[in-house]
Protein backbone atom coordinates (compact mmCIF):
# COMPACT_ATOMS: atom_id res chain seq x y z
CA UNK A 1 0.00 0.00 0.00
CA UNK A 2 1.17 3.76 -0.92
CA UNK A 3 2.52 5.80 1.57
CA UNK A 4 -0.49 8.05 0.25
CA UNK A 5 -2.96 5.36 0.44
CA UNK A 6 -2.06 4.88 3.91
CA UNK A 7 -1.88 8.26 4.66
CA UNK A 8 -5.61 8.51 3.63
CA UNK A 9 -6.69 6.06 5.30
CA UNK A 10 -5.31 7.32 8.90
CA UNK A 11 -6.93 10.31 8.20
CA UNK A 12 -10.22 8.57 7.91
CA UNK A 13 -9.99 6.34 10.53
CA UNK A 14 -9.37 9.72 12.71
CA UNK A 15 -12.19 10.62 11.45
CA UNK A 16 -14.47 7.31 12.25
CA UNK A 17 -13.11 7.82 16.15
CA UNK A 18 -13.92 11.68 16.38
CA UNK A 19 -17.53 10.94 14.68
CA UNK A 20 -18.19 8.32 17.03
CA UNK A 21 -16.45 9.58 20.57
CA UNK A 22 -16.08 12.85 20.09
CA UNK A 23 -19.94 14.08 21.21
CA UNK A 24 -19.31 10.95 24.17
CA UNK A 25 -16.29 12.52 25.17
CA UNK A 26 -16.70 16.41 25.57
CA UNK A 27 -20.02 15.70 28.07
CA UNK A 28 -18.29 13.48 29.92
CA UNK A 29 -15.48 15.84 30.03
CA UNK A 30 -17.65 18.72 30.74
CA UNK A 31 -18.95 16.96 33.43
CA UNK A 32 -15.85 17.55 35.27
CA UNK A 33 -15.50 21.73 34.00
CA UNK A 34 -15.96 24.00 36.72
CA UNK A 35 -19.12 25.92 35.57
CA UNK A 36 -17.43 28.84 34.37
CA UNK A 37 -15.54 26.89 31.26
CA UNK A 38 -18.17 24.76 30.35
CA UNK A 39 -19.13 27.24 28.00
CA UNK A 40 -15.88 29.07 26.53
CA UNK A 41 -15.25 29.09 23.19
CA UNK A 42 -12.84 28.52 22.24
CA UNK A 43 -12.78 25.20 24.65
CA UNK A 44 -10.50 24.72 27.12
CA UNK A 45 -8.74 21.37 26.77
CA UNK A 46 -7.13 21.60 30.12
CA UNK A 47 -8.73 22.22 33.32
CA UNK A 48 -8.44 21.12 36.52
CA UNK A 49 -11.39 18.29 37.07
CA UNK A 50 -13.57 19.25 39.85
CA UNK A 51 -15.89 17.40 41.48
CA UNK A 52 -18.44 20.15 41.70
CA UNK A 53 -21.39 19.26 38.88
CA UNK A 54 -21.42 15.53 41.10
CA UNK A 55 -21.97 17.37 44.28
CA UNK A 56 -24.24 20.14 42.55
CA UNK A 57 -26.15 16.90 41.20
CA UNK A 58 -26.52 14.90 44.65
CA UNK A 59 -27.86 18.06 46.37
CA UNK A 60 -30.69 19.37 43.74
CA UNK A 61 -31.71 16.39 42.04
CA UNK A 62 -31.78 13.76 44.80
CA UNK A 63 -34.71 12.00 43.15
CA UNK A 64 -31.72 11.53 39.77
CA UNK A 65 -30.81 8.93 42.28
CA UNK A 66 -33.88 7.21 42.82
CA UNK A 67 -34.81 7.50 39.32
CA UNK A 68 -31.85 5.78 38.83
CA UNK A 69 -32.79 2.72 40.88
CA UNK A 70 -36.14 2.40 39.38
CA UNK A 71 -34.47 2.46 35.77
CA UNK A 72 -32.09 -0.41 37.67
CA UNK A 73 -34.84 -2.43 38.66
CA UNK A 74 -36.76 -2.06 35.39
CA UNK A 75 -33.74 -2.76 33.46
CA UNK A 76 -33.21 -5.77 35.43
CA UNK A 77 -36.96 -7.50 35.57
CA UNK A 78 -37.76 -6.69 31.64
CA UNK A 79 -34.24 -8.66 30.97
CA UNK A 80 -34.83 -11.30 32.96
CA UNK A 81 -38.66 -11.53 31.70
CA UNK A 82 -38.01 -11.28 27.69
CA UNK A 83 -34.77 -13.99 28.21
CA UNK A 84 -37.23 -16.06 30.46
CA UNK A 85 -39.79 -16.77 28.40
CA UNK A 86 -37.66 -16.03 24.96
CA UNK A 87 -35.81 -19.56 26.13
CA UNK A 88 -39.02 -21.28 26.41
CA UNK A 89 -40.47 -20.35 22.89
CA UNK A 90 -36.97 -20.89 21.41
CA UNK A 91 -36.72 -24.43 22.49
CA UNK A 92 -39.71 -24.68 20.70
CA UNK A 93 -38.82 -23.10 17.56
CA UNK A 94 -35.76 -25.14 17.46
CA UNK A 95 -37.00 -28.76 18.39
CA UNK A 96 -40.05 -29.04 16.44
CA UNK A 97 -42.14 -27.61 12.68
CA UNK A 98 -45.53 -27.35 12.12
CA UNK A 99 -47.70 -25.06 10.39
CA UNK A 100 -49.21 -23.98 13.53
CA UNK A 101 -45.61 -22.91 15.01
CA UNK A 102 -44.66 -21.66 11.51
CA UNK A 103 -47.91 -19.37 11.80
CA UNK A 104 -47.17 -18.16 15.31
CA UNK A 105 -43.61 -17.83 14.43
CA UNK A 106 -44.56 -15.10 11.63
CA UNK A 107 -47.02 -13.41 13.56
CA UNK A 108 -44.25 -12.68 16.06
CA UNK A 109 -42.30 -10.84 13.13
CA UNK A 110 -45.43 -8.89 11.79
CA UNK A 111 -46.04 -7.75 15.06
CA UNK A 112 -42.83 -6.39 15.35
CA UNK A 113 -43.22 -3.90 12.53
CA UNK A 114 -46.29 -1.92 14.98
CA UNK A 115 -44.95 1.34 16.30
CA UNK A 116 -44.66 1.57 19.83
CA UNK A 117 -46.44 5.01 19.89
CA UNK A 118 -49.79 3.70 18.48
CA UNK A 119 -50.27 1.40 21.50
CA UNK A 120 -49.99 4.01 24.02
CA UNK A 121 -53.43 5.11 22.77
CA UNK A 122 -55.64 2.17 24.12
CA UNK A 123 -52.95 1.01 26.87
CA UNK A 124 -53.22 4.54 28.45
CA UNK A 125 -57.07 4.31 29.93
CA UNK A 126 -56.30 0.55 30.39
CA UNK A 127 -53.40 0.84 32.35
CA UNK A 128 -54.72 3.42 34.98
CA UNK A 129 -58.08 1.48 35.52
CA UNK A 130 -55.78 -1.67 36.53
CA UNK A 131 -53.78 0.60 38.50
CA UNK A 132 -50.78 -0.10 36.70
CA UNK A 133 -49.77 3.38 35.59
CA UNK A 134 -46.22 4.69 37.27
CA UNK A 135 -45.58 1.19 38.02
CA UNK A 136 -42.47 -1.03 37.70
CA UNK A 137 -44.85 -3.42 36.31
CA UNK A 138 -45.83 -2.13 33.13
CA UNK A 139 -42.69 -0.80 31.67
CA UNK A 140 -41.46 -4.43 32.49
CA UNK A 141 -44.20 -5.73 30.77
CA UNK A 142 -43.51 -3.15 27.58
CA UNK A 143 -39.99 -3.70 27.11
CA UNK A 144 -40.27 -7.53 27.13
CA UNK A 145 -43.33 -7.54 24.77
CA UNK A 146 -41.32 -5.56 22.48
CA UNK A 147 -38.05 -7.55 22.58
CA UNK A 148 -39.53 -11.23 22.97
CA UNK A 149 -39.78 -11.46 18.97
CA UNK A 150 -35.68 -10.46 18.56
CA UNK A 151 -34.26 -12.80 21.68
CA UNK A 152 -36.82 -16.34 20.89
CA UNK A 153 -34.88 -16.27 17.38
CA UNK A 154 -31.72 -15.65 18.88
CA UNK A 155 -32.47 -18.48 21.53
CA UNK A 156 -33.56 -20.48 18.74
CA UNK A 157 -30.48 -20.29 16.71
CA UNK A 158 -28.65 -21.07 19.48
CA UNK A 159 -30.55 -24.35 20.27
CA UNK A 160 -29.92 -25.57 16.84
CA UNK A 161 -26.59 -25.55 17.35
CA UNK A 162 -27.02 -27.94 20.05
CA UNK A 163 -27.13 -32.10 18.87
CA UNK A 164 -30.04 -33.73 19.62
CA UNK A 165 -28.43 -36.75 21.50
CA UNK A 166 -27.78 -34.73 24.24
CA UNK A 167 -31.56 -34.46 24.77
CA UNK A 168 -31.75 -38.14 24.35
CA UNK A 169 -29.24 -39.08 26.55
CA UNK A 170 -30.77 -36.60 29.63
CA UNK A 171 -34.51 -38.44 28.73
CA UNK A 172 -32.75 -41.84 28.62
CA UNK A 173 -31.40 -40.65 32.28
CA UNK A 174 -35.21 -40.19 33.30
CA UNK A 175 -34.68 -36.25 33.58
CA UNK A 176 -38.36 -34.12 32.79
CA UNK A 177 -38.46 -31.66 30.10
CA UNK A 178 -37.98 -28.88 33.10
CA UNK A 179 -34.72 -30.70 34.55
CA UNK A 180 -33.44 -31.72 30.75
CA UNK A 181 -33.92 -27.56 29.92
CA UNK A 182 -32.54 -26.19 33.09
CA UNK A 183 -30.00 -28.84 33.71
CA UNK A 184 -28.63 -29.21 29.98
CA UNK A 185 -30.04 -26.74 27.33
CA UNK A 186 -29.77 -23.94 28.94
CA UNK A 187 -26.03 -24.17 30.48
CA UNK A 188 -25.34 -24.92 27.05
CA UNK A 189 -26.06 -22.15 25.53
CA UNK A 190 -25.42 -19.29 28.24
CA UNK A 191 -23.60 -16.96 25.54
CA UNK A 192 -26.73 -17.28 23.63
CA UNK A 193 -28.74 -16.25 26.78
CA UNK A 194 -25.89 -13.19 26.45
CA UNK A 195 -26.49 -12.48 22.80
CA UNK A 196 -30.71 -12.30 23.91
CA UNK A 197 -30.32 -10.35 26.41
CA UNK A 198 -28.13 -7.28 25.25
CA UNK A 199 -30.51 -5.74 23.30
CA UNK A 200 -33.42 -5.77 25.40
CA UNK A 201 -31.06 -4.66 28.63
CA UNK A 202 -30.02 -1.53 26.42
CA UNK A 203 -33.08 -0.72 25.00
CA UNK A 204 -34.88 -0.66 29.03
CA UNK A 205 -32.12 1.21 30.33
CA UNK A 206 -31.87 3.73 27.36
CA UNK A 207 -35.90 3.54 27.02
CA UNK A 208 -37.63 7.16 26.70
CA UNK A 209 -41.39 7.18 25.01
CA UNK A 210 -43.42 4.55 27.28
CA UNK A 211 -41.36 5.56 30.47
CA UNK A 212 -42.71 9.55 29.46
CA UNK A 213 -46.16 8.25 29.25
CA UNK A 214 -46.64 5.62 31.39
CA UNK A 215 -44.39 7.05 34.62
CA UNK A 216 -45.18 10.52 36.70
CA UNK A 217 -42.91 10.01 40.18
CA UNK A 218 -42.91 6.39 41.67
CA UNK A 219 -41.35 4.47 38.64
CA UNK A 220 -39.75 7.21 36.94
CA UNK A 221 -36.78 6.42 34.63
CA UNK A 222 -33.14 7.97 34.37
CA UNK A 223 -33.70 8.93 31.27
CA UNK A 224 -36.81 11.03 31.90
CA UNK A 225 -35.38 12.65 34.78
CA UNK A 226 -32.88 13.77 32.32
CA UNK A 227 -35.42 15.22 30.34
CA UNK A 228 -36.75 17.18 32.64
CA UNK A 229 -33.50 18.78 33.65
CA UNK A 230 -33.06 19.70 30.15
CA UNK A 231 -36.15 21.45 30.44
CA UNK A 232 -36.38 22.63 33.93
CA UNK A 233 -37.75 25.65 34.43
CA UNK A 234 -35.19 28.02 36.24
CA UNK A 235 -33.04 27.11 32.88
CA UNK A 236 -30.58 24.63 32.16
CA UNK A 237 -28.00 23.89 34.22
CA UNK A 238 -25.52 22.34 32.02
CA UNK A 239 -22.58 21.13 34.54
CA UNK A 240 -25.37 19.16 36.30
CA UNK A 241 -27.05 17.94 33.35
CA UNK A 242 -23.84 16.46 31.94
CA UNK A 243 -22.94 14.90 35.34
CA UNK A 244 -26.27 13.19 35.40
CA UNK A 245 -25.71 12.03 31.55
CA UNK A 246 -22.04 10.68 32.37
CA UNK A 247 -24.08 8.71 35.79
CA UNK A 248 -26.60 7.35 33.22
CA UNK A 249 -24.25 6.65 30.05
CA UNK A 250 -21.43 5.03 31.58
CA UNK A 251 -22.58 1.81 33.00
CA UNK A 252 -24.08 0.79 29.63
CA UNK A 253 -21.05 2.28 27.29
CA UNK A 254 -19.17 -0.44 29.62
CA UNK A 255 -21.57 -3.09 29.21
CA UNK A 256 -21.93 -2.68 25.29
CA UNK A 257 -18.01 -2.62 24.84
CA UNK A 258 -17.45 -5.69 27.08
CA UNK A 259 -20.37 -7.39 25.25
CA UNK A 260 -19.56 -6.38 21.98
CA UNK A 261 -19.23 -9.93 20.62
CA UNK A 262 -22.51 -11.04 21.78
CA UNK A 263 -24.52 -7.97 20.12
CA UNK A 264 -22.25 -8.80 17.00
CA UNK A 265 -23.43 -12.39 17.21
CA UNK A 266 -26.91 -11.64 18.13
CA UNK A 267 -27.35 -9.19 15.18
CA UNK A 268 -26.42 -11.66 13.35
CA UNK A 269 -28.75 -14.30 13.88
CA UNK A 270 -31.54 -11.80 14.52
CA UNK A 271 -31.77 -9.84 10.70
CA UNK A 272 -29.06 -11.27 8.61
CA UNK A 273 -29.00 -14.96 8.23
CA UNK A 274 -32.03 -15.80 7.24
CA UNK B 1 -38.49 -34.99 16.98
CA UNK B 2 -42.06 -34.84 17.95
CA UNK B 3 -41.67 -35.77 21.31
CA UNK B 4 -42.81 -32.83 23.44
CA UNK B 5 -46.58 -32.95 23.94
CA UNK B 6 -48.83 -30.76 21.81
CA UNK B 7 -50.23 -29.18 24.88
CA UNK B 8 -46.61 -28.79 26.40
CA UNK B 9 -45.46 -26.98 23.56
CA UNK B 10 -48.61 -24.99 23.74
CA UNK B 11 -47.49 -24.25 26.98
CA UNK B 12 -43.87 -22.79 26.14
CA UNK B 13 -44.95 -20.68 23.75
CA UNK B 14 -47.97 -19.25 25.96
CA UNK B 15 -45.76 -16.87 28.01
CA UNK B 16 -44.22 -15.41 24.78
CA UNK B 17 -47.18 -15.07 22.94
CA UNK B 18 -49.66 -13.75 25.62
CA UNK B 19 -47.09 -11.05 26.06
CA UNK B 20 -47.39 -10.25 21.90
CA UNK B 21 -51.23 -10.90 22.32
CA UNK B 22 -51.99 -8.52 25.32
CA UNK B 23 -49.71 -5.83 24.73
CA UNK B 24 -49.18 -5.23 21.18
CA UNK B 25 -51.53 -7.24 18.97
CA UNK B 26 -55.09 -6.32 21.08
CA UNK B 27 -54.14 -2.73 22.04
CA UNK B 28 -53.53 -2.27 17.95
CA UNK B 29 -56.40 -3.64 16.91
CA UNK B 30 -58.44 -1.78 19.65
CA UNK B 31 -56.97 1.34 17.73
CA UNK B 32 -58.13 0.25 14.94
CA UNK B 33 -61.79 0.32 16.50
CA UNK B 34 -61.58 2.86 18.57
CA UNK B 35 -60.69 5.00 14.94
CA UNK B 36 -64.02 4.45 13.66
CA UNK B 37 -65.67 6.06 16.64
CA UNK B 38 -66.13 9.70 18.52
CA UNK B 39 -64.38 7.69 21.57
CA UNK B 40 -62.19 10.40 24.09
CA UNK B 41 -59.82 9.42 26.88
CA UNK B 42 -61.75 7.08 28.92
CA UNK B 43 -64.73 7.25 27.48
CA UNK B 44 -66.31 4.87 24.73
CA UNK B 45 -67.54 6.50 21.99
CA UNK B 46 -70.06 6.10 19.08
CA UNK B 47 -69.55 4.57 15.91
CA UNK B 48 -69.38 7.35 13.46
CA UNK B 49 -67.72 5.10 10.26
CA UNK B 50 -64.95 6.98 8.67
CA UNK B 51 -65.56 10.21 9.40
CA UNK B 52 -62.14 10.61 11.61
CA UNK B 53 -60.25 9.38 8.76
CA UNK B 54 -61.82 12.02 6.34
CA UNK B 55 -60.81 14.62 9.11
CA UNK B 56 -57.13 13.91 9.41
CA UNK B 57 -57.29 13.98 5.29
CA UNK B 58 -57.91 17.45 5.54
CA UNK B 59 -55.70 17.95 8.21
CA UNK B 60 -53.33 20.78 6.66
CA UNK B 61 -50.68 19.64 10.15
CA UNK B 62 -51.31 15.73 9.28
CA UNK B 63 -50.10 16.18 6.02
CA UNK B 64 -47.49 18.41 6.92
CA UNK B 65 -46.16 15.66 9.04
CA UNK B 66 -46.50 12.83 7.06
CA UNK B 67 -44.02 15.07 4.46
CA UNK B 68 -41.68 15.65 7.24
CA UNK B 69 -41.29 12.40 8.16
CA UNK B 70 -40.74 11.06 4.58
CA UNK B 71 -37.87 13.65 4.53
CA UNK B 72 -36.55 12.99 7.74
CA UNK B 73 -36.66 9.39 7.24
CA UNK B 74 -34.65 9.17 4.06
CA UNK B 75 -32.34 11.43 4.77
CA UNK B 76 -31.80 9.00 7.74
CA UNK B 77 -31.86 5.96 6.19
CA UNK B 78 -29.98 6.22 2.62
CA UNK B 79 -27.32 8.84 5.04
CA UNK B 80 -26.71 5.49 7.13
CA UNK B 81 -26.44 3.13 4.46
CA UNK B 82 -23.91 5.07 2.50
CA UNK B 83 -22.07 5.78 6.00
CA UNK B 84 -22.34 1.95 7.07
CA UNK B 85 -20.96 0.60 3.46
CA UNK B 86 -18.15 2.77 3.80
CA UNK B 87 -17.62 1.72 7.08
CA UNK B 88 -17.76 -1.76 6.23
CA UNK B 89 -15.82 -1.34 3.63
CA UNK B 90 -12.92 0.45 5.71
CA UNK B 91 -12.82 -1.75 8.24
CA UNK B 92 -12.82 -4.96 5.65
CA UNK B 93 -9.82 -3.49 4.40
CA UNK B 94 -7.90 -4.16 7.53
CA UNK B 95 -7.63 -1.64 10.37
CA UNK B 96 -5.40 -1.45 13.39
CA UNK B 97 -6.39 -2.37 16.87
CA UNK B 98 -10.17 -3.80 15.09
CA UNK B 99 -11.55 -5.15 18.08
CA UNK B 100 -11.05 -1.33 20.07
CA UNK B 101 -12.15 -0.04 16.92
CA UNK B 102 -15.25 -1.80 16.78
CA UNK B 103 -15.67 -0.57 20.39
CA UNK B 104 -15.28 2.89 19.49
CA UNK B 105 -17.69 2.73 16.54
CA UNK B 106 -20.14 0.62 18.47
CA UNK B 107 -20.32 3.15 21.46
CA UNK B 108 -23.53 5.52 20.33
CA UNK B 109 -25.84 2.22 19.90
CA UNK B 110 -24.96 2.06 24.07
CA UNK B 111 -26.48 5.78 24.02
CA UNK B 112 -29.99 6.67 25.04
CA UNK B 113 -31.69 9.17 23.04
CA UNK B 114 -32.37 11.73 25.86
CA UNK B 115 -28.55 11.63 26.37
CA UNK B 116 -27.81 11.57 22.60
CA UNK B 117 -29.78 14.89 22.34
CA UNK B 118 -28.15 16.65 25.70
CA UNK B 119 -24.81 15.71 23.46
CA UNK B 120 -26.05 17.13 19.98
CA UNK B 121 -27.86 19.84 21.66
CA UNK B 122 -24.96 21.01 23.38
CA UNK B 123 -22.27 21.13 20.78
CA UNK B 124 -25.04 23.11 18.81
CA UNK B 125 -25.75 25.57 21.44
CA UNK B 126 -26.78 28.43 18.92
CA UNK B 127 -24.70 31.00 21.92
CA UNK B 128 -21.92 28.70 22.74
CA UNK B 129 -22.37 25.46 20.96
CA UNK B 130 -18.85 23.89 20.54
CA UNK B 131 -19.66 22.93 16.79
CA UNK B 132 -21.80 25.89 16.39
CA UNK B 133 -18.88 27.96 17.38
CA UNK B 134 -16.41 26.23 14.56
CA UNK B 135 -18.99 26.72 11.71
CA UNK B 136 -19.31 29.99 12.38
CA UNK B 137 -15.43 30.13 11.91
CA UNK B 138 -15.54 28.55 8.91
CA UNK B 139 -17.64 31.00 7.51
CA UNK B 140 -20.86 28.82 7.81
CA UNK B 141 -22.95 30.61 10.01
CA UNK B 142 -24.61 28.94 13.15
CA UNK B 143 -27.34 26.83 13.25
CA UNK B 144 -30.08 28.31 13.79
CA UNK B 145 -31.82 24.90 14.72
CA UNK B 146 -34.58 26.43 16.89
CA UNK B 147 -36.22 28.74 14.78
CA UNK B 148 -35.31 27.24 11.81
CA UNK B 149 -37.12 24.19 9.87
CA UNK B 150 -35.03 22.80 7.85
CA UNK B 151 -31.96 23.74 10.37
CA UNK B 152 -34.13 21.75 13.28
CA UNK B 153 -34.45 18.98 10.06
CA UNK B 154 -30.63 18.64 9.66
CA UNK B 155 -30.02 18.57 13.88
CA UNK B 156 -32.47 15.44 14.03
CA UNK B 157 -30.92 13.25 11.09
CA UNK B 158 -27.34 14.06 12.33
CA UNK B 159 -28.54 12.83 15.76
CA UNK B 160 -30.50 10.01 14.20
CA UNK B 161 -27.75 8.54 12.07
CA UNK B 162 -24.81 9.23 15.00
CA UNK B 163 -27.38 6.98 16.75
CA UNK B 164 -28.10 4.19 14.80
CA UNK B 165 -25.20 3.70 12.49
CA UNK B 166 -23.75 1.11 14.44
CA UNK B 167 -26.85 -1.25 13.50
CA UNK B 168 -26.56 -0.58 9.86
CA UNK B 169 -22.83 -0.93 9.71
CA UNK B 170 -22.78 -3.96 11.95
CA UNK B 171 -24.82 -5.67 9.67
CA UNK B 172 -22.85 -4.38 6.78
CA UNK B 173 -19.92 -5.87 7.87
CA UNK B 174 -20.79 -8.83 8.98
CA UNK B 175 -21.86 -9.70 5.69
CA UNK B 176 -18.98 -8.18 4.17
CA UNK B 177 -16.81 -10.85 5.95
CA UNK B 178 -18.79 -13.71 5.15
CA UNK B 179 -18.35 -13.05 1.56
CA UNK B 180 -15.46 -15.85 0.32
CA UNK B 181 -12.36 -14.20 0.11
CA UNK B 182 -11.20 -16.24 -3.50
CA UNK B 183 -13.62 -14.29 -5.39
CA UNK B 184 -11.55 -11.45 -4.99
CA UNK B 185 -8.53 -13.62 -5.11
CA UNK B 186 -9.83 -14.92 -8.72
CA UNK B 187 -10.84 -11.54 -9.54
CA UNK B 188 -7.42 -10.16 -9.02
CA UNK B 189 -5.95 -12.56 -10.60
CA UNK B 190 -8.14 -11.62 -13.77
CA UNK B 191 -6.71 -8.61 -13.55
CA UNK B 192 -10.42 -6.64 -12.10
CA UNK B 193 -9.61 -3.01 -10.86
CA UNK B 194 -10.45 -1.99 -7.39
CA UNK B 195 -13.92 -0.37 -8.54
CA UNK B 196 -14.39 -3.48 -11.12
CA UNK B 197 -14.36 -5.59 -7.78
CA UNK B 198 -16.60 -3.22 -5.62
CA UNK B 199 -18.95 -2.81 -8.92
CA UNK B 200 -19.17 -6.81 -9.57
CA UNK B 201 -18.59 -8.43 -6.41
CA UNK B 202 -18.83 -6.89 -3.52
CA UNK B 203 -22.30 -4.79 -4.60
CA UNK B 204 -24.02 -7.01 -5.97
CA UNK B 205 -23.34 -9.89 -3.00
CA UNK B 206 -23.64 -7.35 -0.16
CA UNK B 207 -27.07 -6.09 -1.79
CA UNK B 208 -29.12 -8.75 0.28
CA UNK B 209 -28.10 -7.47 3.69
CA UNK B 210 -28.14 -3.90 2.40
CA UNK B 211 -31.89 -4.59 1.78
CA UNK B 212 -32.42 -6.11 5.20
CA UNK B 213 -30.16 -2.89 6.86
CA UNK B 214 -32.85 -0.53 4.43
CA UNK B 215 -35.89 -1.98 5.55
CA UNK B 216 -35.29 -2.58 9.19
CA UNK B 217 -34.02 0.86 9.40
CA UNK B 218 -37.18 2.22 7.64
CA UNK B 219 -39.23 0.65 9.83
CA UNK B 220 -37.96 1.49 12.97
CA UNK B 221 -37.05 5.41 12.12
CA UNK B 222 -40.32 5.91 11.21
CA UNK B 223 -41.16 5.69 14.98
CA UNK B 224 -39.02 8.13 15.35
CA UNK B 225 -40.22 10.45 18.20
CA UNK B 226 -38.49 10.84 21.15
CA UNK B 227 -35.62 13.02 19.03
CA UNK B 228 -37.70 15.32 17.74
CA UNK B 229 -39.89 15.75 20.97
CA UNK B 230 -36.81 16.66 23.28
CA UNK B 231 -34.93 18.86 20.53
CA UNK B 232 -38.15 20.57 19.12
CA UNK B 233 -41.30 19.36 20.32
CA UNK B 234 -42.13 19.49 16.97
CA UNK B 235 -41.65 23.53 16.46
CA UNK B 236 -40.69 25.81 15.82
CA UNK B 237 -44.99 26.72 15.16
CA UNK B 238 -45.68 22.33 14.23
CA UNK B 239 -43.01 22.94 11.68
CA UNK B 240 -40.95 19.83 12.91
CA UNK B 241 -43.82 17.39 14.13
CA UNK B 242 -43.57 14.19 12.79
CA UNK B 243 -46.30 11.47 12.47
CA UNK B 244 -45.57 9.95 16.21
CA UNK B 245 -45.43 13.73 17.75
CA UNK B 246 -49.06 14.29 15.74
CA UNK B 247 -50.25 11.67 17.12
CA UNK B 248 -48.86 12.58 20.47
CA UNK B 249 -50.32 15.75 20.30
CA UNK B 250 -53.69 14.72 18.82
CA UNK B 251 -53.94 12.38 21.99
CA UNK B 252 -52.82 14.06 24.98
CA UNK B 253 -52.54 17.66 24.10
CA UNK B 254 -55.42 18.16 22.11
CA UNK B 255 -57.11 15.13 23.65
CA UNK B 256 -58.88 14.35 19.84
CA UNK B 257 -58.99 10.45 20.19
CA UNK B 258 -60.29 10.21 16.77
CA UNK B 259 -57.53 11.49 14.92
CA UNK B 260 -54.74 10.38 17.10
CA UNK B 261 -56.35 6.68 16.54
CA UNK B 262 -56.68 7.23 12.86
CA UNK B 263 -53.47 8.42 12.76
CA UNK B 264 -52.09 5.42 14.69
CA UNK B 265 -53.83 2.70 12.03
CA UNK B 266 -52.53 4.46 9.17
CA UNK B 267 -49.17 3.94 10.64
CA UNK B 268 -49.68 0.54 11.32
CA UNK B 269 -50.62 0.39 7.84
CA UNK B 270 -47.65 2.09 6.07
CA UNK B 271 -45.10 -0.06 8.46
CA UNK B 272 -46.88 -3.07 7.01
CA UNK B 273 -46.59 -1.94 3.53
CA UNK B 274 -43.00 -0.89 3.86
CA UNK B 275 -42.24 -4.64 5.39
CA UNK B 276 -44.19 -6.12 3.05
CA UNK B 277 -41.17 -7.40 0.87
CA UNK B 278 -39.32 -8.77 3.98
CA UNK B 279 -42.63 -10.35 5.44
CA UNK B 280 -43.15 -11.93 2.29
CA UNK B 281 -39.88 -13.55 2.03
CA UNK B 282 -39.94 -14.54 5.81
CA UNK B 283 -43.90 -16.16 4.88
CA UNK B 284 -42.71 -18.16 2.30
CA UNK B 285 -39.11 -19.45 4.42
CA UNK B 286 -40.88 -20.64 7.24
CA UNK B 287 -43.59 -22.46 5.94
CA UNK B 288 -41.32 -23.64 3.12
CA UNK B 289 -39.40 -24.75 6.41
CA UNK B 290 -40.93 -23.85 10.08
CA UNK B 291 -38.50 -21.41 11.03
CA UNK B 292 -38.37 -18.81 13.59
CA UNK B 293 -39.25 -15.30 14.45
CA UNK B 294 -36.90 -12.98 12.68
CA UNK B 295 -36.81 -9.27 13.81
CA UNK B 296 -34.42 -6.17 14.09
CA UNK B 297 -32.64 -5.30 17.13
CA UNK B 298 -33.02 -1.72 17.30
CA UNK B 299 -35.96 -0.15 18.63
Amino acid sequence: MGLMQRGGKGLLLVLVVLWSLAPIALIVSASFKPARLIFEVPPHWLFEPTLDNYRQLWSEWPQFFACLKNSLIVTAGATLLTVVVSSLAGYVYSRHQGRGLAASAFFMIVIRMFPPIVITLPLFPVVNAMHLNDSYTILILLYAAFFVSLSTWIVKAGIDQLPYELEEAAKVDGASLAQMLRMVILPLIAPTLVAASVFVLVFAWNEFLFAFIFTTTRAKTAPLILSEMMGAATGVDWGVVFAAATVQLVPVLLFVVLAQKYLVAGLTAGSVKS
Amino acid sequence: MQSTSRLTQFLLLAPAQALLVALLLLPSLYVGWLSLTDASLGRAGNFVGLANYGRLLADPPFWAALWNTFVIVNVIVYGELLLGLGLALLFASGVPFTRVMLAIVIAPYAMSEVVSVVMWNSMFDPDAGLVNWLIGRIGLGPLEWSVNRWHAFLLITLLAIWHHLPFTFLILYTARLALPKDLYEAAALDGATAWQQFRYITWRLLLPAMLVAVLFRYIFAFRIFSEVWLLTQGGPARSTEVLAIYLYKQAFSYHDFGLASATGWIMVLLSLLIALYYLRMAYRRMFAQAGGPLAGASA
